[in-house]
């Protein structure tokens, strides 16, 4: 009916996930409002307009075609693995590890920009492999490669986190490729061998910390278990209502340590209460539904493993930032999609989005019958 | 043939190449499918644990700055502010056997040097019991109430099994002073014995115990009263004593004190037998005390309207029993020469003209049939003459008894009362220990006419000036008072050798403002009080010496040029001694 009056060009974007989307960035930016004493300086109106920026950019990525996407996914690649090397070489100091690449206009994180990139890579070297070669090493062998170098470069950062997204989005492309389960099976059971010997050996001192204070967090409640036992007090009073907008002691009294970034959900929920914690879970749980829908009626396999791979990956984010603030997984520095402040993570995540909506263009040009 | 098998051959790995194509992407969506349901088991488990903060999580203990900073126990003042007692937050030496972990010697050095330097630290600890201590390998306290400098010293003896909690004291800054009144926190901050007992919930209350309760107690008055009464009880070789300083217009106990006394600061000591408060808790036949009260019941009720009307002074028989005075005081007396040489015969006598049923009712207006009118727990019930007929009316023996101070027995602070509506125009008011604003003095209710108290404190002063309570006559403070010397009961009659000496004393009299009574319990005669025991030699002299240190600091100032004026009494009264 009233649809012919509407532009085509609106019509046309996936508002199913858009909405919630915005809806989020917006709660996102009230609660960095808040938590700056009620103030759009220095965190919510920045996190809303770099919001809007990324914003366009996925609309851009939106409209590559699926051609461009293949051929760029090497080269793009090769170029995040270069940098890597170079923030190795060259990285600036920030937060006790090297992470970041001055580019002058703005800092930018390589291994950030690798979460999508492994998945790109990966989905890319799934589409060109033989269906039949899914169940020999030729399946696996280049992959692990692939995953492997960046994985280690930025476990030398120092960075855990952003190393077990870059595994994370990997292996599960792979798993989506049809790999055998077995591989899968032996890998999680050598993983749970090799992870004491990792512990004692392959992680840092502080590393090794946050794991053990994981375990048990009473254990030094004002050492390293101060952020979970204080995340936990701020989830904890804000109660089923919250204690009210502006209200939160926790993050106002600076108890909440990295308030405005990884520890953003706690600072909402504090004020928000139980049904702040519930929208923030119903949006992302909007957002997969909407990613793996499109994963599934993708037109062909890199498609496929393209949605849903991103789809991982902003998974990954969120469920991992959650959990840990609630107590459930150790302090990893990972921002919380949409509601952290933090220019790298809400460009990656959006660059996820866009990707993702190309992939639902592509499907819905196929259902069309163009391809 | 060959064509065709090969063909089918192609055919068949056409076929096998669709259907491994048609396997892979139902491999393909089942996985997915597996992504999506590890992605909502992830969020469940997300969901739940929110619920799980979110509605069990105990927020922490929240207490605001102000209330952190609010003494755990209020303080309680003296009517001008002076703390008495104090939250006192301090260490405590603790022995933790289990610091240096579970197993092996808890100790870096021997017990024996541990505790040698203890002793070196706390002189007055005790080496034997601290090397047992150390040696039990149980926890417990080494000592209480440790001073930071002393807390360091110990630190330094670099034992991490010595260790120093802190504790929420309760500290009596002014030692024993009003110790009866004040009462104790034993060690579990329970209050005992006075105030601390009674005002127990205001004291813990959050929301109160940011302002410190002011009772009426003023702790200089206090102390001058416990002073000379630790004095007199010691010059008279006394088993006790009781005092107390009483506001006549408000009912304030501006003293109060009850000897010997215990120091509430050391409520891990045993005084069980001294937290006993004679003023309020133990009833006395007071004696003679009694006597100005009968005057005055007899004066209201029109019964002596002339005082220089004479009684004979001969003992008296009534009902089988003979009432005599001390000495003998000639063949009669006038009411003002009774009251001087305190004579009970005459006493009697205008008691028995006055009658029984107006006695006892003057009595019970002055609450003598009741326990005292205070806050503190321990309050003794008067020994109140039952009366010899079913209505409970009192026979003529009785009534004359009761009229000289016997067969009645109530506490020190009765007395008080009566004497402050004696002296105070002739209304009797409840004794409170909390400071009252002047704006809000109880009413009270009217015992005895104004016209009447004007003539008790005619004659109460002349009982100081000229009679038995001369000891007591601070220059310049217009006292007035009555002493009261009565033997205790003992098995099978009255003990001539235990006396109560009361000495009920008010001043000034031209505008009384306090009562003091003193109370001697079995005083003996010493040559402090010329070997005396009775009051006008022990207790007058107290009441004597306490006036001029208490009347300045409560606003009586010394004028010899004022007095009440008694020059239509004198004329009639001789000279004499009595009791």
């Amino acid at each position: 009916m009233r649809r012919a009056y509407i532009p085509k060009g609106l019509t046309r974007q996936p508002w199913g996930v858009l909405l919630p989307l915005l809806l989020l960035v917006f709660f996102g930016g009230a609660v960095l409002y808040s938590a700056a004493g009620g103030h759009f300086q220095p965190w919510a109106l920045m996190h809303v307009a770099r919001f809007f920026v990324f914003l366009v950019m996925a609309m851009v990525i939106a409209r590559i075609p699926q051609d461009w996407f293949r051929r760029a996914a090497l080269p793009l690649y090769g170029i995040l693995c270069v940098l890597l090397v170079l923030v190795e070489l060259i990285g600036g100091i920030g937060g006790g590890s090297q992470r970041w690449l001055n580019l002058g206009f703005m800092t930018l994180q390589p291994s950030e920009l690798m979460k999508p990139g492994i998945v790109l890579v990966l989905s890319w070297f799934y589409s060109v492999l033989p269906t039949g070669e899914t169940r020999t090493w030729r399946a696996i062998a280049p992959a692990i490669g692939l995953l492997g170098f960046p994985a280690a470069f930025v476990m030398l950062q120092p960075d855990l986190g952003t190393a077990l997204a870059i595994c994370f989005g990997g292996v599960v492309v792979m798993f989506l490729a049809g790999l055998p389960l077995r591989w899968f099976l032996g890998a999680g059971g050598a993983g749970a061998v090799i992870a004491p010997l990792a512990f004692f050996f392959a992680l840092h001192d502080y590393q090794r910390k946050r794991v053990l204070v994981f375990m048990d967090p009473e254990s030094d409640p004002l050492g390293s278990g101060y952020h979970i036992t204080q995340s936990k007090i701020a989830i904890g009073s804000g109660g089923f209502l919250g204690k009210g907008f502006g209200n939160g002691s926790q993050s106002h009294l600076d108890y909440l340590p990295e308030a405005h970034t990884d520890f953003v959900f706690a600072t909402m929920a504090e004020e928000w209460g139980m049904l702040g914690g519930l929208f923030v879970l119903l949006v992302f749980g909007l957002i997969m539904r909407w990613g793996l829908k499109v994963a599934m009626n993708a037109p062909d396999r890199f498609s496929r493993l393209l949605a849903a791979g991103m789809t991982a990956t902003i998974f990954f984010y969120a469920c991992i930032n959650m959990m840990m603030v609630m107590g459930l997984a150790p302090v990893v520095g990972i921002p919380l999609p949409f509601l952290s402040h933090g220019g790298s993570s809400m460009m990656t995540n959006m660059i996820c989005i866009g990707t993702i909506m190309a992939v639902d263009r592509w499907s819905r040009r196929g259902s069309t019958g163009l391809s | 043939m060959n064509q065709l098998t090969a063909s089918a051959a192609i055919a068949t790995g056409r076929v096998q190449l669709a259907s491994v194509r048609q396997r892979l992407l139902v491999t393909a969506k089942v996985r997915v499918l597996v992504v999506a349901v590890g992605f909502v088991f992830l969020t469940l488990t997300a969901l739940v644990r929110l619920t799980q903060l979110g509605l069990f999580e105990q927020a922490p203990d929240r207490r605001s700055l102000a209330e952190a900073l609010l003494p755990p126990r209020g303080e309680i003042t003296d009517r001008n502010g002076v703390p008495l007692a104090r939250a006192f937050p301090s260490y405590s030496l603790w022995f933790n056997p289990k610091a240096l972990g579970e197993g092996g010697n808890p100790l870096v050095k021997t017990p024996e040097e541990v505790a040698r330097a203890l002793v070196q630290i706390f002189p007055d600890a005790d080496y034997k019991d601290l090397v047992e201590r150390l040696k039990s390998g149980r926890g417990s306290y080494l000592r209480k109430r440790v001073l930071p400098e002393e807390a360091n010293k110990v630190f330094a003896l670099g034992e991490p099994a010595l260790e120093f909690p802190r504790e929420n004291q309760r500290y009596y800054p002014q030692g024993s002073l009003a110790a009866n009144v004040l009462g104790y926190v034993d060690e579990e901050g329970k209050g005992h014995v006075g105030m601390e007992q009674v005002l127990e919930p205001r004291l813990l209350d959050p929301a109160q115990r940011g302002t410190p309760v002011a009772l009426s107690i003023d702790s200089r008055a206090q102390g001058a009263l416990e002073d000379e009464l630790l004095r007199g009880m010691q010059e008279s070789n006394a088993k006790g004593a009781a005092g107390i300083v009483l506001d006549v217009d408000s009912g304030e106990v501006v003293a109060l004190a009850s000897l010997p006394s215990f120091n509430p600061n050391r409520s891990d000591r045993a005084f069980n037998d001294l937290v006993f408060n004679r003023v309020s808790n133990q009833v006395y036949e007071l004696g003679s005390t009694f006597k100005p009260i009968t005057i005055a019941a007899a004066i209201d009720a029109g019964v002596v309207t002339d005082l220089s009307v004479r009684y004979p002074a001969a003992p008296l028989h009534i009902a089988g029993r003979t009432i005599h005075d001390s000495h003998n005081f000639g063949a009669s007396l006038n009411v003002p020469e009774a009251l001087i040489h305190s004579s009970n015969i005459v006493t009697a006598q205008v008691a028995d003209k006055l009658g029984g049923p107006l006695l006892k009712q003057t009595m019970m207006a002055l609450h003598m049939n009741q326990r005292p009118t205070i806050e503190l727990p321990a309050r003794g019930f008067p020994l109140w003459p039952r009366g010899e007929n079913k209505a409970g009316d009192w026979s003529r023996i009785t009534t004359m008894t009761v009229s000289y101070g016997h067969g009645i027995a109530v506490t020190p602070l009765h007395l008080a009362c009566a004497y402050a509506a004696l002296v105070n125009g002739g209304i009797w008011r409840p004794a409170t220990l909390f400071k009252v604003d002047p704006a809000h003095i109880p009413a009270g209710t009217r015992v005895f006419k104004a016209s009447t108290s004007a003539r008790i404190r005619q004659l109460l002063r002349m009982i100081v000036a000229d009679g038995t309570g001369r000891k007591a006559d601070a220059s310049g403070f217009r006292v007035g008072g009555k002493t009261g010397s009565a033997e205790k009961p003992g098995n099978g009659g009255y003990r001539k050798t235990s006396l109560v000496a009361t000495f009920a004393a008010a001043f000034p009299m031209d505008k009384p403002r306090y009562v003091v009574i003193a109370m001697l319990d079995e005083p003996q005669g010493t040559a402090a009080t010329s070997g005396q025991r009775t009051a006008a030699w022990n207790a007058a002299p107290i009441v004597g010496r306490v006036v001029p240190r208490i009347g300045p600091l409560l606003g009586v100032v010394p004028d010899a040029s004022r007095d009440v004026d008694i020059s239509d009494l004198s004329p009639l009264i001789g000279n004499g001694e009595g009791e």
